[in-house]
């Protein structure tokens, strides 16, 4: 078990009721030879200072998709149809691309998909990790002091800080995940957003990772925003919590009210089609069909065709995002029916 | 490091030995007595041939004849040249050997660096307007059929707009009466381009290790290269052989823009493809998420991961400079090995063509080991120190 | 950046394989009673359908496919028309002789010969009978493109009297016929020795990936030099000796790596556990899974094997009658290397037809290779 102190590290005054990034009604669309795919369509979401954030969805739903929106790292053929991005209240859709470059990483820092393949494999570890500090603190730091924050950094994660001098193929995954975590931080940002941080670790590996990352995260006074297709992990260690389906966001809430009582069908189904070891004993239902080709989504709520609930209103109407109390929202006509699913399901 | 280098060296001198073996075994297959492939031309004298005969071995059994052949391979003993005769066919081979060096090594180096500049540049900027057009080019380049390619770039520089000369490796009319020896002005001028490679390198190195920046280390290679390139113009203008050199200069751009433009073409193609699946890569997009400006992606992060399959590809392109630097020797008349190798083939001067072969033989297995070493040094995965 | 990156756009980018099901491949018959070849042809048809539908969003790939069969009409009509239209003793293409004539009108009298160009003038000069104002016919050997009613040489006459035309179709079919032999016996020897390799490991892949390093350390050209210089070459021993030399080497060594990755696959395991023995798993499920790639080696060995067969003409060195290398040859070895384009007819047809032939053949290579590499295709 890897030992983590922060100490070294300065955390962030933060004040939970601010909100730090507010992402409001983004419609993004991927132009390709057969049309228009709208991957995110109508999402809006608040993250606050030291809050974090959890966002689930099946692959292609739209998840990676805001990720990069973020930070506007879309690929060329990707549009903002509307919206708007802010952070601190300054959007950042409307930066230009310069101004951009020098937010990313120092504002908003993103640990990767896969960390094995974020290293270039030519070039060691910690030249990698000072390429953040060279390009964002350009002549803040000199040569000395640099190194002596990398091996913060390295110690914070629990990283040997000789291993600074190593080349990416001589760490293991775990060790390369968390390398990947100490990068994020290097510049302090005020938001790190973390695509699938585990997905590729063993099950202990993984649950150690996410567990540090959570402490970092709360003693820095950062925030996060993780993204999965597991919502049991995810669930673990956020404040709040989204549902997506579709590039739309179905289902948000605070995590424990989500997790313990969802109000979307799509946001039950999925947390039924996951056993749970802790939790009580119950059927595992599968989530049937597939999920819908966005070049042509479906009229009305873009899960009717999955829906057991649906009916004409749901082929016809688009239900909205509304509050059904304590910050829960809900996009389903029929959320109030979602509880009596169970016995349904039961017989 | 050092490891791996002894062992490719094992490697490469038995690959040597065996290649050598079957060359000889190439001249026992052959029609005839060796014996008389090796020392039966007519126009050498009797006394001279038995002589011969005995240097080489050839009253010896086979097995003895084969090692005499091997071991007179390495002690530079290749026989005598029926068609230059009585020359030796090591001491012909030795004037031409630098001559074939040059022209390989310069038309590569230019190939490979123009071909890996244009190469990231329409991989990064994809969808320039320029693009289809450099890839058509590069394709055409490479599939040209390089004999008449060649004659086409003779005619067209040399012959219509008069800009080179007409083949040749110097001036005769010029050369009439100088003091000097061509070969030697040549030996001077390969020696100075390696002192001032060699000391730009250490610059390079010293820059390397005393210089943190970035940015001003860049910029104080560029001031480098700069000083190096003015060195060498400076010394030899003030040499008292100025105008031969130029004359010997000269004669050698062509044939090595010809061969280099040839292999430019391939090494670009080679160089986007390897580009764009760099591009793909998730280390792009974090490089990008760090906010590390694009010029700096392209080239510290994509260019320098597409440059190991395009440092592997060397090897193979060495078998085209190879074959290219004959016929561009015979068309440019350019007196190096490829030339001497098919005057030998074309009057049955066995002897010295299979020195020749040998001797490219040799060339080649260097070239491998270069790029062995080469992406050695480049990839740390490989590295073994 | 490419498309790939992102999962939402992959959908449209897949290729769209059609699940066949059991049903479509038997004809709606019992699967039982259809015969294995049946299923197998359908599965063929099948992939052959989705590549060729990849493929036909190349444009240089269909450019090239475009150009190869425009070559094969070159090839195919020389025959036809030697037995048609052409005289034999004219348009041979070794042996055929026509000495066009060119008409000159006697502008001037040339008192001191050595100081003109022409040599025709100062013979001219030296026939007492011709005065000036007089039109003299005299034969041109090189004759530029005549059309003409008892000439007919669309790309002139080469300085031996042969039609160009007439040698350039004749050519044709040869490069195909060398491109062919090469190309099959590269893809032979290279798949057998990849798989082989790949599938047995141990010594066996160790001996022959040393020897295929030993093969790719000789320089192909001047070993062939050598070889012609000892041997007479023919076309067909040319073909296998090229296709002997690069099989054997670096096509090997690729293939065997597409081999390797094959090898690991569980169907692999699955024919093994089912008593296949090794020679049926190699050839039965090794090998075609490396055949698309040694099938893209093929349309590189072709333009190979031409480019060099082409040289070695162009050097006087192989034993053939008649193909483009040599056509150069002639113009070469007959002082016309630098005439450039005032005898444009000697040089450019064969030179453009090698040159874009292998061009060709390069192309449609290219396009399979994106077919196979879908990282290469574009957006």
């Amino acid at each position: 078990m890897t030992t983590i102190s922060l100490e070294d590290l300065e955390a962030r005054q933060i004040d939970p009721t601010k909100p730090l990034l507010e992402v409001d009604r983004l419609v993004m669309h991927y132009h390709i030879k057969a049309g228009d795919v709208s991957a995110v369509e109508d999402v809006s979401f608040t993250v606050h200072q030291g809050e974090a954030v959890g966002l689930v969805g099946e692959s292609g739903c739209g998840k990676t998709s805001i990720a990069l929106s973020l930070l506007r790292l879309l690929p060329s053929n990707a549009e903002y149809v509307s919206g708007e991005i802010r952070l601190n209240g300054e959007d950042l859709l409307w930066l230009s691309p310069e101004e951009m470059r020098q937010r990313r990483w120092k504002d908003i820092a993103m640990v990767f998909q896969g960390a094995m393949n974020s290293w270039n494999p030519v070039y060691r570890v910690g030249d990698q990790i000072r390429e953040t500090l060279d390009t964002h603190y350009r002549g803040v730091m000199d040569y000395a002091e640099q190194r002596t924050h990398m091996e913060k950094l390295f110690t914070a994660v629990g990283l040997s800080p000789a291993m600074l001098d190593r080349y990416p193929h001589e760490f293991s995954g775990g060790m390369r995940q968390r390398a990947v975590i100490a990068m994020a931080l290097a510049c302090s940002p005020e938001l790190i957003i973390a695509d699938e941080p585990t997905t590729a670790l063993d099950v202990i590996v993984q649950d150690q990772i996410l567990k540090e990352l959570k402490r970092i995260q709360a003693e820095l006074g950062m925030s996060i925003i993780y993204i999965s297709h597991d919502i049991a992990v995810i669930a673990e260690v956020t404040d709040s919590l989204g549902v997506m389906y579709a590039g739309k966001l179905v289902e948000y809430g605070p995590t424990a009210t989500v997790f313990s009582r969802p109000r979307h069908p799509y946001a039950y189904l999925l947390l039924r089609s996951t056993p749970s070891i802790t939790g009580p004993r119950r059927q595992l239902a599968p989530l049937e069909g597939e999920p819908p080709d966005l070049l042509h989504p479906p009229t009305g709520c873009r899960f009717h065709p999955r829906c057991p609930f649906a009916t004409e209103k749901c082929v016809t109407n688009e239900p909205p995002l509304e509050d059904i109390g304590g910050g829960h929202r809900v996009a389903c006509w029929h959320h109030d029916e979602v509880p009596a699913l169970e016995g349904a399901l039961q017989r | 490091m050092f490891k791996f280098l002894a062992g490719r060296l094992v490697q490469m001198a038995i690959l040597f030995v065996l290649f050598l073996s079957i060359v000889w075994l190439l001249l026992q297959a052959m029609p005839g007595d060796i014996a008389d492939t090796l020392v039966g031309n007519p126009d050498i004298p009797l006394q001279a041939r038995l002589d011969l005969r005995e240097r080489l071995g050839l009253n010896e059994p086979l097995w003895n004849q084969y090692v005499t052949y091997i071991t007179n391979f390495f002690r530079g003993e290749m026989g005598v040249s029926f068609s230059r005769y009585p020359q030796e066919v090591s001491a012909i081979l030795w004037q031409a050997l630098p001559r074939t060096l040059v022209l390989f090594l310069t038309a590569t180096l230019f190939a490979y660096w123009l071909g890996f500049k244009t190469g990231k540049l329409i991989a990064w900027n994809r969808g320039l307007r320029t693009e289809q057009g450099l890839i058509t080019s590069g394709i055409f380049l490479q599939t040209v059929f390089y004999p008449w390619f060649a004659i086409v770039m003779l005619w067209t520089f040399g012959f219509f707009l008069g800009w080179f000369p007409i083949g040749r490796f110097i001036d005769a009319r010029l050369w009439q009466g100088s003091p000097y020896n061509a070969n030697d002005v040549f030996g001077q001028m390969i020696i100075s381009v390696v002192v001032v490679t060699l000391l730009y390198a250490l610059g390079r190195y010293l820059i390397a290790r005393f210089s943190d920046n970035l940015v001003a280390r860049a910029r104080l290679n560029q001031v480098l290269g700069i000083l190096a390139i003015a060195a060498l113009i400076i010394f030899w203008w003030l040499n008292p052989a100025q105008a031969y050199v130029a004359d010997i200069a000269h004669h050698t751009m062509l044939p090595v823009i010809t061969l280099g433009l040839v292999a430019f073409g391939a090494t670009m193609l080679l160089t986007r493809a390897a580009m764009l699946e760099t591009l793909g890569e998730d280390y792009i997009l974090t490089a990008r998420a760090k906010g590390i400006p694009d010029n700096v992606i392209r080239d510290r992060h994509a260019a320098r991961n597409a440059l190991l399959p395009v440092t592997t590809s060397l090897v193979l392109a060495l078998a085209f400079v190879i074959g290219g630097g004959i016929v561009t020797e015979t068309i440019f008349s350019w007196p190096g090995m490829g030339l001497i190798f098919l005057q030998a083939i074309n009057v049955s001067d066995i002897p010295l063509a299979v020195g020749a072969l040998s001797i490219t033989g040799v060339l080649a297995l260097f070239g491998h080991l270069l790029a062995d070493v080469l992406y050695a040094v480049l990839d740390p995965r490989i590295r073994i120190t | 950046m490419t498309m790939e990156d992102h999962p939402a756009a992959e959908a449209e980018l897949g290729v769209p394989v059609g699940g066949a099901s059991v049903r479509q491949l038997t004809d709606g018959a019992e699967l039982a009673k259809t015969p294995m070849w049946r299923i197998r042809w359908r599965l063929f048809q099948r992939s052959f359908a989705t590549t060729w539908g990849l493929f036909k969003e190349n444009k240089m790939g269909m450019f090239g496919l475009a150009m190869i069969g425009l070559f094969a009409i070159m090839a195919v009509i020389h025959p036809i028309l030697m037995a048609t239209v052409w005289d034999p003793a004219v348009y041979d293409p070794v042996n055929g002789y026509d000495a066009v004539t060119t008409e000159f009108v006697v502008v001037e009298t040339v008192t001191d010969p050595t100081t003109e160009i022409d040599l025709t003038t100062a013979r001219l000069e030296l026939n007492p009978t011709i005065k000036v104002g007089d039109a003299v016919s005299i034969p041109t050997q090189p004759a530029p493109p005549t059309i003409s009613d008892d000439h007919w040489h669309l790309l002139g006459t080469d300085s031996r009297g042969r039609d160009i035309l007439s040698q350039l179709l004749y050519s044709t079919r040869s490069a195909f016929f060398l491109g062919a032999v090469a190309a099959l016996t590269t893809v032979l020897i290279a798949t057998t020795v990849g798989s082989i390799a790949a599938y047995f490991g141990g010594w066996i892949d160790g001996g022959l990936m040393r020897f295929a390093d030993l093969v790719l350390l000789m320089p192909l050209l001047p070993v062939l030099i050598l070889l012609s210089a000892m041997l007479e070459i023919t076309m067909v021993t040319l073909g296998v000796m090229i296709g002997v030399l690069s099989g054997f080497g670096g096509v090997a060594i690729v293939l065997k790596s597409q081999a390797l990755s094959v090898k690991v696959k569980s169907y692999i395991d699955a024919a093994r556990v089912a008593g296949g023995s090794d020679w049926h798993v190699i050839f039965r499920h090794i090998v075609p899974n490396v055949l698309p790639l040694s099938f893209l080696f093929m349309m590189f060995g072709v333009t190979e094997a031409i480019a060099i067969e082409a040289t070695l003409s162009f050097f006087g060195l192989l034993n053939v009658p008649m193909t483009w290398g040599i056509m150069i040859n002639n113009a070469q070895t007959n002082g016309y290397l630098l005439s450039g384009t005032s005898y444009w007819w000697l040089l450019f047809p064969a030179g453009l037809a090698v040159s874009f032939l292998c061009f060709a053949f390069f192309l449609v290579g290219r396009g399979m290779d994106e077919v196979i590499n879908p990282r290469l295709r574009a957006r």
